[in-house]
């Protein structure tokens, strides 16, 4: 059985076709790349995976089981979470108090250990994270690449099977990135599947193994990093045609 | 059982750190000093806006409550209202005494908070806002409209909580009655709205797609804050439509805009989303509006509210956080800052 498995999945916005007929399957214990021109429908994508927009048809399947059509908040329950690639911290809360709402998940309460309270393993997820200094400092204190990892944190506090991480490089100096990668590596390691949407290749390449090229809604390749970038459709879409 | 080992609980906690958290002491001294006010010689027409000062601030931190969640009601004179009607309605037609009619007027509103957090679901922001407004409207229209409501002069004559009192105990009985209706609210309120299932109602606030992400049922959580919020100011309008001060009725003035509108200045006034702002905000107001400017410099009612408005708009200028919120978080920096260890420490405790 398959982690995530999405069939034929289609979305369209009006006139506009922002995800066409997409195919994927992710298994279990993989980190996937998704990668594509600005406008290739990524986020939408993802959005429709994870409940937030309903497709127009298609199924999503997450062990087997349909999840398509479902409020997000039980897409999450099931072990499916994500993180923003615009970062959407509770700014009026403490960063602790970030983690602490998705521990009080359905999910999130039932992987507390009897012998934990909620407070200490929010304090757990935040130290994963290299964020336990800030803990009671209110969210909207935190510095952009903080919030990235906050983002991490919180979706971790669910203990999902699988993340769908929307650009978690965005805007992070090479220090924050390094420090990111490492973080995703040490996720993918405690056994958790990753897909990963993503512009800064560089970054990406080192941690994937498979890549997904999408452009105009649509996959348009799809293999290892090393083949995608020598792929001759992948350079026409992000670079134009050669004349 | 577990009451008294939570009491207990509280009791020492409360008393082993009052003395190094200033927000506490206050909060502490200035219950001690609202509680002995009435032994100060004060006149009986004090007493009244003092009584008037508990409903509004138990309305005005119902109100809060329900912000602190994200919706921001124009309305809340509806929860008022019904409770004030519930109790009447049931008095009039089976007869019941106050002690039943006034718990069963609760639950009534309680439903009715149900309905209307769950029809207001789809809607947030200024739309909340408006849809809100018009709940009260509609009920003064039923109201108006039904004889078996009263019309425009309400249901009256209903029995006094303490029936046998003499005039003056009977004024301070009801003061002390809404001073415990007040403080018992704000202090559950203020506990709720600070606890761990507080913090999705500020994450909800804050973000409702991101607490959506975090595998929490929002709308199950907004109505919830509906329901809370709506049984406290159910049970101020149920006490109010029993008191002296509201002459013992319930009429369509409880649906009034004042009792949707002051909640709100106050709330502003004293800090909105704190649950102790408003507390502050109502003692502010009252002290500006009815104290200084009516009985000190007898200002006609026109003049005093422009003068009033004028007044607010300054502080808020000064204060655009909230009078409440800067004075307590003054205090708060007086306080030594916590080990995250100490705290986690704490909390273990209590699990």
């Amino acid at each position: 059985m398959h982690m995530l498995e999405v069939e034929k999945l289609k979305k369209s916005f009006g006139g506009l076709v922002a995800v066409n007929n997409v195919s994927f399957i992710v298994d279990e214990g993989e980190i996937v790349g998704i990668i594509g021109p600005n406008g290739a429908g990524k986020t939408t994508l993802f959005n429709l995976i994870t409940g937030f927009l309903k497709p127009d048809s298609g199924r999503i399947l997450l062990r087997g089981e349909d999840i398509t059509g479902l409020p997000p908040y039980k897409i999450a329950n099931k072990g499916l979470a994500r993180t923003f690639q615009i970062v959407r911290p509770f700014r009026h809360l403490p960063t602790i108090a970030n983690v602490l709402v998705a521990l009080q998940s359905h999910r999130g309460k039932r992987r507390i250990e009897w012998i934990k309270t909620p407070e200490r393993k929010a304090m757990e997820m935040l130290e994963d994270v290299g964020l336990s200094d800030m803990a009671l400092e209110p969210a909207e204190n935190l510095s952009h690449g903080d919030l990235k990892r906050l983002e991490i944190a919180r979706a971790m506090a669910l203990e999902p099977e699988i993340i769908l991480l929307d650009e978690p490089f965005g805007g992070l100096n090479p220090v924050e990135t390094e420090y990111m990668i490492k973080s995703l590596q040490r996720i993918h390691l405690d056994g958790h599947t990753l897909v990963i949407v993503e512009h800064k290749l560089h970054a990406l390449m080192k941690l994937v193994k498979r890549v997904l090229v999408m452009h105009n809604g649509e996959v348009i390749a799809e293999g290892a990093p090393e083949e995608i970038a020598k792929n001759k459709k992948v350079i026409e879409v992000y670079l134009g045609k050669a004349i | 059982m577990p009451l008294i080992k939570y009491l207990r609980k509280t009791y020492t906690s409360f008393t082993t750190r009052i003395y190094d958290v200033p927000p506490r002491m206050f909060a502490f001294l200035s219950l001690i000093m609202l509680s002995l006010l009435p032994f100060m010689g004060i006149p009986i027409t004090t007493l009244q806006v003092l009584i008037r000062i508990n409903f509004m601030a138990t309305l005005a931190v119902s109100w809060d409550f329900l912000v602190r969640s994200g919706q921001a009601s124009l309305g809340h004179a509806l929860f008022f209202g019904v409770g004030a009607y519930g109790t009447a309605l049931l008095f009039k037609y089976l007869g019941y005494p106050p002690f039943i009619t006034i718990p069963l007027s609760v639950l009534i509103c309680v439903g009715i908070a149900l309905l209307i957090g769950f029809s207001c679901l789809r809607v947030k922001g200024p739309y909340l806002a408006i849809v809100t407004f018009a709940f009260p409207l509609v009920l003064t229209g039923v109201v108006k409209y039904f004889p078996e409501l009263g019309k425009d002069a309400g249901i009256k004559n209903l029995p006094r909580i303490f029936p046998t009192l003499a005039y003056t105990e009977r004024w301070l009985a009801e003061y002390y009655l809404t001073f415990a209706l007040m403080a018992i609210s704000a202090i559950i309120l203020y506990k709720i709205a600070y606890s761990k299932t507080g913090a999705i109602f500020v994450a909800i606030l804050d973000d409702e797609l991101a607490t959506k992400a975090c595998g929490i049922n929002v709308s199950k959580y907004r109505i919830m804050a509906f329901i809370i919020s709506g049984l406290f100011a159910g049970l101020a309008g149920a006490i109010a439509a029993h008191s002296d001060l509201f002459m013992r009725r319930a009429s369509p003035i409880y649906l009034s805009a004042q009792y949707s509108l002051i909640p709100i200045l106050v709330s502003v006034l004293g800090g909105m989303a704190t649950i102790y702002g408003p507390l502050f905000g109502t003692y502010i107001y009252t002290l500006i509006d009815s104290f200084i400017l009516k009985e000190m410099l007898n200002i006609d009612d026109w003049t005093r509210s422009l003068i009033f408005v004028s007044i607010v708009l300054v502080l808020l200028i000064k204060w655009p956080r909230g009078i409440g919120r800067t004075i307590v978080e003054k205090l708060e920096d007086l306080e030594e800052p916590r080990e995250i260890e100490e705290i986690l420490k704490e909390k273990g405790k209590k699990g």
